[in-house]
């Protein structure tokens, strides 16, 4: 027996896909952690791209629980979801388009974290944004989005 | 009924079943929608609630721009989603209660709106929301969150 096949034979994979309540419950919980995310993520790079500049850009910090809250919802609904049917969401391209587009996602947060917030915090809080960190700030709007859009896509694809 | 009948032979509806990438497309902007709408609520919400206080308050009021647009873009794709199937989506109990959340979740965005007008800003400038509009700013969490998931429900009804 492989992997995937295990994974939906545990009694997590069993009782997501088998309960009554368990796959909408983790599929509603998925949604609203991807709100959360796209939320606080969302502003955060569009400030660093040049809108409400009135927002102290070091200060975007404080949105970052946020994102980490929909994020850990997200990882947690979206491997019990995955688990339920697992070999069947393997099979998927826009699965895996979807999962190498959320490590993108999240090598570009790193990343932009690096240089915003700890250049910033270094002294320079005033410093205008560089050109490149505005490329990974948009970057990373075009990951997260595109996630979202491979993932409801999971269901119409082969 | 007829009405949903109607509606379900429309040509919209014709074309949507017709062409074989337009559900998924309205149905992956409802979820774009979705993001903007509920995303920048929250950010307003959990603001007027104390939450990433270094942010001035009115700013993250005007994030409103962006709750309209998801509005919007989720009215126009709903709206098609549901041409689509309405004699399905119509009777659908989650589907009820998603317009009466919805109704609810306005009203209250309503009296969010009036109490940021009324006073002035006031308590905007002072970053003093009071409890009143702190109390909106929870229900609306909470309606918000019930609409999304009585729209996930339709699907298992």
């Amino acid at each position: 027996m492989g992997f995937l096949e295990w994974l939906q034979s545990t009694w997590l994979g069993v009782l997501v896909a088998e309960s009554l309540w368990g796959y909408p419950i983790f599929e509603t919980i998925h949604t609203i952690g991807m709100a959360m995310m796209i939320g606080s993520l969302g502003l955060i790079n569009l400030r660093v791209l040049g809108y409400k500049p009135e927002l102290p850009l070091l200060d975007t910090r404080q949105l970052l629980p946020l994102a980490w809250i929909g994020f850990t919802l997200n990882a947690i609904s979206g491997t019990a979801l995955f688990t339920s049917d697992a070999v069947y969401f393997w099979d998927k391209y826009t699965f895996r388009i979807k999962m190498v587009l959320i490590i993108l996602g999240g090598i570009n947060a790193a990343l932009l974290g690096q240089r915003v917030f700890r250049e910033a915090s270094a002294g320079a809080p005033a410093l205008p944004t560089a050109a490149s960190t505005k490329w990974i700030a948009f970057l990373s709007l075009v990951f997260w989005f595109g996630a979202v859009i491979a993932g409801r896509l999971i269901a119409y694809t082969p | 009924m007829d009405i949903l009948v109607w509606l379900e032979n429309t040509f919209i509806a014709n074309a949507i079943r017709t062409i074989p990438w337009l559900y998924p497309t309205f149905e992956t902007g409802h979820y774009i929608g979705l993001s903007l709408l509920v995303g920048g609520i929250m950010l307003i919400d959990l603001r007027v609630l104390g939450f990433a206080r270094a942010l001035p308050l009115k700013s993250m009021i005007g994030l409103l721009p962006f709750v309209w647009i998801g509005f919007l873009i989720n009215v126009f794709t709903g709206s098609m989603l549901f041409i689509y199937g309405a004699t399905n989506f119509g009777p659908n109990r989650a589907f009820q209660v998603k317009m009466a959340f919805m109704v609810l979740a306005g009203l209250n965005a309503l009296a969010f709106d009036l109490s940021v007008r009324r006073s002035g800003s006031s308590w905007v400038a002072a970053d003093r929301p009071p409890n009143f509009v702190k109390g909106v700013a929870t229900l609306s969490l909470f309606f918000w969150v019930c609409v999304v998931t009585t729209g996930r429900w339709m699907a298992y009804l």
